[in-house]
């Protein structure tokens, strides 16, 4: 009854605006965040340096490896991971022992890489056995968290003198920094995952409608934990590379990275209930998030401040691309 | 001694269309203060639409609506219930979590802003025996009733907002005889009480043990009403057929070939006894009965998502392995669901991916999928199904009933399947894409896909099937070529079963 009522209301008009909603809601982040670069660059004093630039963009890679990461889990229908830090931290961790223990950075990235993986197909299956994932992932952060804490009683955790751990920080190509090559292929291995393989597109199904992709003979438990292992992979290397950066580690580290993570898949438009999105779209949404960080240090606002904008900022953006998706679907 | 009783409500030419369907074309309804009267006709006939357009939720396009003779425009859900009329839900519609005095007080229009512990139970004790709940503690959580219970809540919850017009929307649906018994008692009781009812029901039975009057609708009239005593439940019948089969159903093959599918002795929870059934090449099998009777269970079992307690089904010869759909799909057995919405379709996503879900991983290699052939793949399946084609990357949420339909069925042309198990193939489908769905269901089976339909529009199942079995409150009650069914016998079977 409805769909056809829907149908005889001014169909026409309806296919317009929906098809205008939804160019809204695709170009809204990129022209944002090319306003927001315009705006910055004749307002705030040393945007434009090249300094300020590089620093945006390493912050970006970052949180951008992790959210397209993310991008995964989200698009499965499973929410979000709560434990982005405290993964990240035991992964950069790994990578100064296994360094330190190899003296090679090579193995010490790929011990870390399984390492990761590990906690996440060990998350994945929880999950899969009917769990929510937000909950999974905030009690298991918390876990690796207390490790990690116990087992360095919270001090630094640091390379000695005699290995260079930070390569794969420091090398650039054509004054490219690596980590920003890395998100970057990072980004684009990941768009064509999701979209062109099967695990990619079973992700995709199962977000979109769990009951349907199961009569379809999709299994929702592999194809959960399928997104963990996508989603772990991401943080794995995001753990190299901080490592490689910040050279000590310790527990209470990179605080803000979990809510940035989160910030920049939700800005990207990922939709909550999963089956819409695109790692491209977090990647963008990653970029937002640590520029607007990076305008806020510039003009020296003070933490509590810094906060505040942030969230005011993502929920803003948060409430027009779901009204924008609501107008464009109906 | 109806005819002294005075009207209250007179809808007068109502006539609604959606787009080209005329839902509602100039009906007549009437309803006298303290009588039952019962609605009855097949889906799609109109009676949910005047029972819409009754309780404010749909706007006619033309008519006149007069409750004790003055006009009313019930232009809402709020100016409805101002009114006095108040709907009976199928679903229900209180919290779980709270207590049955809680819910009673919830939505109350005249209630004050605090209530005391005391003064709830009070007032609900007073509500709750006048559905015959004199027995339940009112600090009872919802959740903790049985549907029956739950379902003279309900009741209670509409007699707190004291409704001159009461609206039943079949309230028995889902519930046993001992259950039926108790709602249908509330009932009486409110018609005692000189409130008027309106009642909608498929069950033949209950119309003839508690309406006084009768009004039939078929396809979007109205016929005038009528008492109840005066008929016999043949001459309802023939009232709400009463229409043609005409060319909306396709041919009939006249070949029979070997034995496709096979069930033998299938045991299957929500279904007492045995059932065994078979498919042969050219066949469609019929499965009918109403909501509740098994078939829906039965042909999840087939399809692997529902459990199979004891024995077996053979494709072609060999056992199928039931136990998991995935398992289901390698063996060739498609399955369209009842409810597309719930888990036939993936609304957000495009035509052809749709499309492509069951089938993604024979275009795949070495985990890629290959767009390609995706989309070549994609398209026969559009245009055997007669989907726009050049529409393959618009969303399937944006389309029209009949054509969702048309995708969740036609999903599975992609796995070649043996078997294509359908239920309520045309729910909520337009004339036009119906008589499409008809004819590509024959079309499959004479080219050797073993079909099964379940449908609980005994008219469909008629005009399709070749053979049709027919089910009641979870038991197979008879099975027979369908040129040995008349519509009427088939009605009867499904509805007024008194054994």
């Amino acid at each position: 009854m409805s769909t056809t009522e829907a149908m005889s209301v001014g169909y026409q008009n309806r296919a317009a605006t929906r098809k205008s909603m939804n160019i809204l809601r695709n170009w809204a982040l990129p022209l944002l965040l090319v306003l927001l670069f315009v705006i910055s660059a004749l307002l705030v004093p040393n945007f434009s340096e090249l300094t300020t630039i590089r620093a945006i963009f390493l912050q970006t890679a970052l949180i951008g490896i992790c959210a397209v990461g993310m991008t995964a889990l989200t698009l499965s229908g499973n929410l979000f991971s709560l434990g982005v830090t405290p993964t990240v931290i035991l992964g950069a961790m790994v990578y100064v022992w296994v360094g330190e223990a190899s003296k090679s950075m090579w193995i010490a990235a790929a011990v870390t890489i399984v390492a990761v993986l590990v906690t996440g197909v060990v998350q994945g299956f929880i999950v899969s056995l009917g769990l929510n994932a937000v909950i999974v992932t905030l009690a298991v952060g918390a876990v690796i968290y207390g490790v990690t804490a116990l087992v360095t009683k919270g001090a630094l955790v640091e390379p000695s003198e005699k290995v260079d751990l930070a390569g794969f920080a420091t090398f650039a190509i054509f004054g490219i920094p690596l980590p920003v090559i890395v998100f970057v292929v990072f980004t684009a291995v990941a768009w064509l995952l999701t979209q062109h393989t099967l695990i990619g597109r079973k992700i995709f199904l199962l977000g979109a409608n769990k009951s349907a992709a199961e009569i379809s003979g999709i299994s929702p438990r592999a194809t959960t934990v399928w997104a963990f292992i996508l989603m772990s992979f991401g943080f794995g290397i995001a753990a190299v590379l901080a490592s490689a950066q910040i050279h000590s580690v310790q527990a209470d580290q990179l605080p803000a990275l979990t809510l940035d993570t989160v910030a920049a898949v939700l800005v990207g438009g990922c939709a909550v209930s999963g089956g819409d999105g695109s790692p491209i779209k977090s990647a963008i949404g990653a970029l937002f998030i640590a520029t607007v960080a990076q305008i806020m240090v510039l003009l020296s606002v003070p933490d509590g401040l810094k906060q505040l904008v942030l969230g005011i900022v993502v929920v803003a953006l948060v409430v027009i691309l779901h009204v924008l998706r609501k107008a464009g679907s109906r | 001694m109806n005819d002294q009783l005075p009207l209250r409500l007179r809808a007068k030419g109502i006539t609604k269309s959606f787009g080209a369907v005329n839902a509602l074309a100039d009906v007549d309804f009437e309803l006298r203060a303290g009588e039952v009267m019962a609605l009855l006709g097949e889906n799609g006939a109109g009676k949910s639409t005047i029972v819409k357009v009754i309780s404010g939720l749909i706007v006619p396009d033309q008519g006149e609506i007069t409750l004790d003779g003055d006009v009313v425009h019930l232009t809402s859900v709020r100016a409805s219930q101002e009114a006095g009329i108040a709907v009976v839900q199928q679903e229900f519609s209180t919290v779980g979590s709270m207590t049955v005095a809680e819910n009673l007080v919830l939505g109350q229009n005249s209630a004050p802003a605090w209530w005391s512990p005391k003064k709830l139970t009070v007032n609900a004790k007073g509500i709750l025996s006048r559905v015959g709940l004199d027995d339940l503690d009112p600090n009872t959580p919802v959740d903790k009733l049985s549907v029956a219970e739950m379902q003279l809540v309900e009741i209670a919850r509409v007699l707190a907002k004291d409704a001159r017009i009461i609206i039943f929307d079949e309230p028995t649906a889902a519930l046993s005889d001992a259950e039926i018994a108790r709602v249908l008692d509330a009932v009486k009781r409110l018609a005692s009480e000189g409130r008027s009812i309106i009642y909608v029901t498929h069950r033949l039975g209950e119309v003839f043990e508690i309406a006084d009057r009768v009004t039939i609708f078929r396809n979007g009239r109205s016929q005038p009403a009528e008492n109840v005593a005066d008929l016999t439940v043949d001459a309802v019948v023939a009232k709400m057929i009463g229409r043609e089969l005409g060319h909306l159903y396709p041919e009939r093959s006249r070949s029979r070939g070997e034995v496709l599918l096979e069930a033998r002795n299938l045991k299957v929870p929500g279904i007492r006894g045995e059932v065994n059934l078979t498919v042969r090449r050219g066949e469609i099998l019929g499965l009918t009965g109403q909501l509740g009777s098994g078939t829906s269970e039965l042909m999840q079992a087939l399809a692997g998502t529902n459990d199979v307690l004891a024995g077996e089904v053979n494709l072609e010869g060999t056992p199928v392995d039931l136990r998991s759909r995935r398992r289901g799909i390698v063996s060739g057995v498609a399955y369209c669901s009842p409810d597309r919405k719930r888990d036939g379709i993936f609304a957000g996503l495009s035509i052809r991916r749709n499309l492509s879900s069951p089938w993604l991983g024979s275009v795949s290699k070495a985990g890629f999928v290959s767009t390609r052939r995706e989309s070549s793949e994609a398209l026969r399946s559009a245009t055997d199904f007669t989907i726009d084609t050049t529409r393959l990357n618009s969303t399937v949420g944006t389309l029209s009933g009949g054509n969702q339909q048309k995708v969740a069925l036609g999903k599975w042309l992609g796995i070649h399947p043996r078997v294509l198990l359908v239920e309520e193939p045309t729910r909520g489908v337009d004339v036009g894409a119906r008589a499409e769905i008809y004819a590509k269901l024959r079309a499959l089976s004479d080219a050797g896909v073993g079909i099964i339909v379940a449908s609980s529009d005994t008219n469909e199942i008629l005009g399709l099937s070749d053979t049709i079995a027919t089910y009641y409150r979870g038991k197979q009650t008879t099975i027979k070529p369908a040129s040995e069914w008349t519509e009427p016998d088939l009605v009867r079977e499904v509805m007024h079963r008194e054994d």
